[in-house]
């Protein structure tokens, strides 16, 4: 039985391009999770860390031992990471971006077609990694250089900043979005059926061997 | 009668514009990987100030998986999954409920280490952050399947569904 399933998974060659990438997975929107998630978790901790004050007697409720310089360290060391990973992130969106063959007969929900949103969302990348490395640098420089002797390791127009990038980010990743879920780029089950091909059948063999 | 009461499902089968599981999601994988990275550079560089990072995105991450489990069972509800992606979304969900009670356990174990001393991890901690990444990885892949094979909530799996097609 093993042997059967494990021939019926040999034209997963065949399949992975059935997506127009050479991999059954686009890599990107899983680079994007840890940029995102590194970039807003480090604004938020220096917010908290900034608003200390206010916030101690809610660690305290909780029964957590908090010093706000270890709140201002997740706040330096997540926007390291962020910058370091973002430039996979983009390299990656480039590289899928390349492979993509958007058919413009449909619109986004915001007017735009495939073409045109692949080519913002590519310079909304490239926008937000400058934006992400200029943060680390201006918050690398708070850090080590301007206020090292400061209680408040930031500037509040440094958290504005984040905000502002948090809003810029949202729109970038509706954008993305639209890509993917809207316009089917990279997903294998819209290719399929845009070729007339049911997904139930070929997917069900092809891609789930072991049925998981 | 009681479905109109219920706001009206747009071309992704959703009462909003796009999926947020998805999003939430991000502050679970990101955090977790990202506390592992931190735990194990000051395991094994001494560098202490790191636990205390890993420390912080490990909360961060068990605040965020419970949310993301809520969006994750709405939207798995509004998926209507077709045969081929019946058991992956199955799988997906079993494992999603497992892992908010192994993150959670494993923060509350990290809160109780941290209380008696923030300086050191024992080494079962590690083993216990080797798991934790691996089951994330899994749960990752599977969830790109739904998304990035299946095409769950995207709008031409869902046009098919609704023409009857799927």
């Amino acid at each position: 039985m093993i042997a059967h399933d494990l021939l019926m998974s040999m034209p997963l060659v065949q399949l992975a391009s059935a997506n127009g990438l050479p991999y059954s997975i686009p890599i990107h929107p899983n680079l994007v999770h840890l940029t995102l998630g590194l970039f807003i978790v480090a604004i938020a901790f220096d917010i908290v860390a900034a608003l200390y004050p206010l916030g101690k007697p809610i660690f305290k409720f909780l029964a957590i031992p908090v010093v706000s310089s270890d709140l201002y360290d997740v706040g330096w060391f997540n926007m390291v990471a962020a910058a370091i990973i973002t430039f996979f992130t983009v390299a990656a969106g480039f590289y899928e971006i390349i492979l993509a063959e958007p058919s413009d007969d449909v619109l986004s929900p915001w007017g735009l077609s495939a073409s045109d949103t692949m080519v913002w969302h590519g310079v909304g990348g490239v926008l937000l990694l400058a934006l992400i490395v200029g943060m680390t640098l201006w918050r690398g420089f708070q850090r080590y250089v301007w206020r090292v002797d400061r209680a408040r390791q930031v500037q509040w127009v440094y958290l504005l900043a984040g905000l502002g990038i948090f809003a810029l980010m949202f729109l970038q990743g509706t954008l993305g979005a639209h890509l993917g879920s809207d316009f089917g780029i990279h997903i294998t089950a819209d290719r399929l059926l845009r070729e007339g091909v049911d997904p139930n059948t070929y997917l069900n063999v092809l891609i789930n061997p072991f049925n998981f | 009668m009681l479905e109109n009461l219920l706001p009206p499902l747009n071309d992704h089968n959703l009462p909003y514009p796009d999926t947020l599981h998805p999003i939430v999601v991000h502050f679970v994988i990101a955090m977790v990987l990202f506390a592992v990275l931190c735990d194990a550079i000051a395991y094994f560089t001494k560098n202490t100030r790191l636990f205390e990072v890993g420390w912080w995105n490990m909360v961060f991450a068990t605040v965020s998986i419970f949310i993301a489990i809520i969006f994750g069972q709405i939207e798995a509800g509004l998926a209507t999954p077709y045969a081929a992606a019946a058991q992956t979304l199955n799988i997906h969900s079993l494992i999603g409920w497992s892992l908010s009670a192994l993150l959670a356990s494993i923060t509350g174990w990290r809160y109780i280490i941290r209380l008696r001393d923030a300086q050191s991890l024992p080494k079962a901690y590690m083993g216990f952050n080797l798991v934790l990444t691996l089951v994330v990885f899994v749960q990752v892949y599977l969830g790109d399947k739904l998304v990035w094979v299946y095409g769950l909530h995207s709008a031409p799996v869902v046009e098919a569904a609704r023409g009857g097609l799927l």
